[in-house]
């Protein structure tokens, strides 16, 4: 395929996407300014006395007297008992490539109805999607649109997957693990797109109804999830290993943000921790920074960067690496890690040829990690 | 040195718990005039607030009924500040959302005549897209904030807070941005410093009057009766620092009073205070600060 090529056919798909998107939001009577928020009762809090509660959903554990909300800014308490104000209250609802994700080794070429609510739990200052994830569920736009819902609008568009993802789905956990399940027994499967940032036993409980999770592992030390995170690192490393030994897919995204987290040192660290903790067979993508929010001081990722990045983790060892956000670039292919042939070759994210059957290499056999059918 | 005035209304209070609006009205005079030292009323008003201009009034409804600005509070000092400065703009007196005015007894007047009363929710209001990244902020602000409002007067209740140490006139304006939970980390510290230094705070902030006719020492802010006690005053200063820090020493002394350990012992300081100071906000040195205590 050519770049022209390339360039048409891209644009053929995104101008379906928006349209049915559009007939969509159609069917939920469009979003709603101001719309009345949920009162769900949480599942993971604790009651105190004087109707003070305590989140013990993620890491923070918010201890909250009434008429306060959680660090998310999507759960209260009113009067002792704890609430999530999101349930069903999506502000993104969209249709992407399970590649967008990114998602490697899942589905490759599967479209996922993809949906989040308004909030999340740490405060990047380099978000990419700040203006849902950092606002109040009442500051945004949006729409009534319940579990079965979006099950049912899954099934219509032929989407195999449901996407929870571009805010924090940790924040809207009980809508996530209801829509879930209910798409389980559809046949769809269920895709988390995580800072990782989560407790233990909540976490334990979603892979059991989830299939894929990917993490976003800002950077392999504390003082950079400290500074620019606002969040704690050694609870995200909890969460990978929790997922690693579980039944659900795990891939792992480091956005590389140039003088921040971009040590040749510190990406040999985290290599070789999740060499030792999760094994080599887990995806690994290095995706460029491109300067946004609060961090708009900083210049894109150089590729060289990203480049040395890939060799680094390669070089301890992980299989399947990539580099995301650089178009075309060859290390968006998937390689054989026994015989070395491109066994899915991308550009973006789109799939130009797949040469897995039946979970293995085409070419020489090899299985292949992932879940591919 | 920084002034700070407490007024003390003796009888403030009905035996049912309303508060009076001749005493309000007269406690507002008495701590205006001796904050100013001028003898004049208008002058004392015009001193610090600019003729023709919209004066923002930020209460704090956020405690509900049990602990948030009366309407009768921020109505008085609206209708004071209006009579004897003869030449201000509109005011409006404003918090987060319209529920939560509701909820503290406020009647909603978006464009009507006389002084306005709503919340930046209000259809058409909301938050001023324009992101503002200050040292470690970065929010929106309120419209009414950043659009309309050009003095400000924070009337704020002062109480404990379970992070803060304290809440007061500077946290108050955690009411103006879009993402106020995201700072509650550390003591708040330094994030209420840094959200009164964006040029959309401090450029237009003109006084501090502290609402501590009651005041909730322990458990804040949420609302516990049991840990509310009636100190019938209002405290009054242009130094946004000194008027939080005295509201810190009542907190204590009523700690004390009731055998509580001081915030410190409970590892509750408010050390946005100091770093308030280092910013050069104003002042929390005690010794540094004047108080002017009157009871009417």
């Amino acid at each position: 395929m050519n770049r022209r090529h390339f360039l048409k056919t891209a644009g053929t798909a995104s101008a379906l996407t928006c349209s049915g998107l559009t007939s969509m939001l159609i069917e939920l009577h469009a979003f709603t300014q101001n719309a009345n928020l949920s009162k769900v009762e949480a599942r993971y809090y604790k009651k105190h006395p004087d109707r003070e509660v305590e989140c013990t959903l993620c890491p923070r554990l918010c201890k909250l007297g009434d008429k306060e909300r959680g660090y998310c800014g999507v759960r209260e308490n009113i009067g002792g008992t704890y609430y999530t104000l999101v349930y069903g209250k999506a502000c993104s609802i969209h249709i992407d490539p399970i590649e967008k994700k990114p998602l490697f080794h899942f589905l490759p070429a599967s479209n996922a109805l993809s949906i989040a609510t308004a909030g999340c739990n740490v405060n990047c200052k380099f978000c990419q999607n700040w203006e849902i994830s950092q606002v109040r569920p009442e500051q945004i736009r949006h729409a009534d649109f319940p579990p079965e819902a979006v099950v049912l609008m899954a099934e219509k568009n032929n989407c195999p997957v449901i996407a929870y993802t571009y805010s924090e789905p940790t924040v809207f956990y009980e809508y996530m693990f209801d829509t879930a399940q209910m798409a389980r027994n559809k046949n769809i499967k269920n895709a988390v797109i995580t800072g990782g940032h989560i407790n233990p036993e909540p976490l334990m409980e979603l892979t059991k109804v989830v299939d894929a999770i990917k993490v976003d592992l800002k950077a392999f030390s504390q003082d950079f999830y400290t500074q620019y995170v606002r969040g704690e690192l050694q609870p995200v490393l909890d969460a990978i290993k929790i997922i690693s030994k579980s039944d659900a897919w795990l891939e792992i995204v480091y956005l590389v943000i140039p003088t921040l987290n971009d040590k040749p040192s510190e990406i040999r660290k985290m290599a070789q921790w999740i060499l030792q903790e999760v094994g080599p067979d887990v995806p690994v993508h290095f995706s460029r920074f491109q300067p946004m929010y609060l961090l708009k001081n900083l210049p894109p990722t150089p590729i060289s960067t990203l480049v040395d990045a890939h060799d680094v983790a390669t070089q301890e060892g992980l299989r399947y690496v990539y580099i995301g956000n650089v178009p075309g670039h060859k290390s968006e292919n998937t390689y054989c890690a026994y015989c070395h042939n491109t066994i899915i070759e991308r550009i973006q994210y789109h799939i130009q040829k797949i040469e897995i059957q039946g979970g293995k290499c085409k070419f020489c056999g090899a299985l292949i990690p992932g879940v591919w059918t | 040195m920084s002034k700070v005035v407490i007024i003390t209304g003796k009888n403030i209070f009905s035996p049912d718990n309303d508060v009076s609006d001749k005493i309000l009205v007269h406690m507002y005079t008495k701590g205006i005039r001796a904050l100013t030292g001028l003898p004049k009323l208008k002058d004392c008003f015009r001193s610090f607030l600019p003729v023709r201009n919209t004066i923002g009034i930020k209460i704090n409804t956020i405690g509900g009924k049990g602990i948030s600005t009366r309407p009768n509070v921020a109505l008085c000092l609206a209708q004071t500040v209006s009579e004897n400065h003869g030449e201000v703009g509109d005011i409006i007196i404003w918090d987060r959302t319209n529920r939560e005015l509701r909820e503290a007894g406020y009647k909603l007047n978006r464009n009507g005549e006389g002084i306005r009363v709503f919340g930046t929710d209000t259809q058409g209001i909301g938050y001023n897209r324009n992101l503002v990244s200050h040292h470690n902020i970065g929010s929106l602000f309120s419209s009414i904030q950043a659009d309309q409002v050009t003095s400000s007067i924070s009337l704020a209740i002062l109480k404990d807070h379970g992070l803060a140490g304290v809440t007061a006139g500077m946290k108050n304006y955690f009411g103006a941005i879009h993402n106020p939970n995201k700072y509650h980390d550390t003591n708040c510290d330094p994030y209420v410093a840094e959200v009164f230094d964006t040029s959309l705070i401090k450029n237009n902030h003109r006084l501090t009057i502290l609402d501590a006719l009651i005041v909730q020492y322990h458990r804040g802010p949420s609302f516990h009766s049991r840990w509310a006690e009636k100190q019938g005053m209002l405290i009054f200063s242009f130094d946004p620092v000194a008027a939080d820090t005295i509201g810190w020493q009542i907190i204590e002394k009523l700690r004390a009073k009731k055998g509580l350990p001081s915030l410190d012992e409970e590892d509750r300081t408010p050390r946005y205070l100091k770093t308030a100071e280092k910013m050069g906000l104003g002042i929390a040195d005690l010794d540094k600060i004047n108080i002017e205590e009157v009871e009417v």
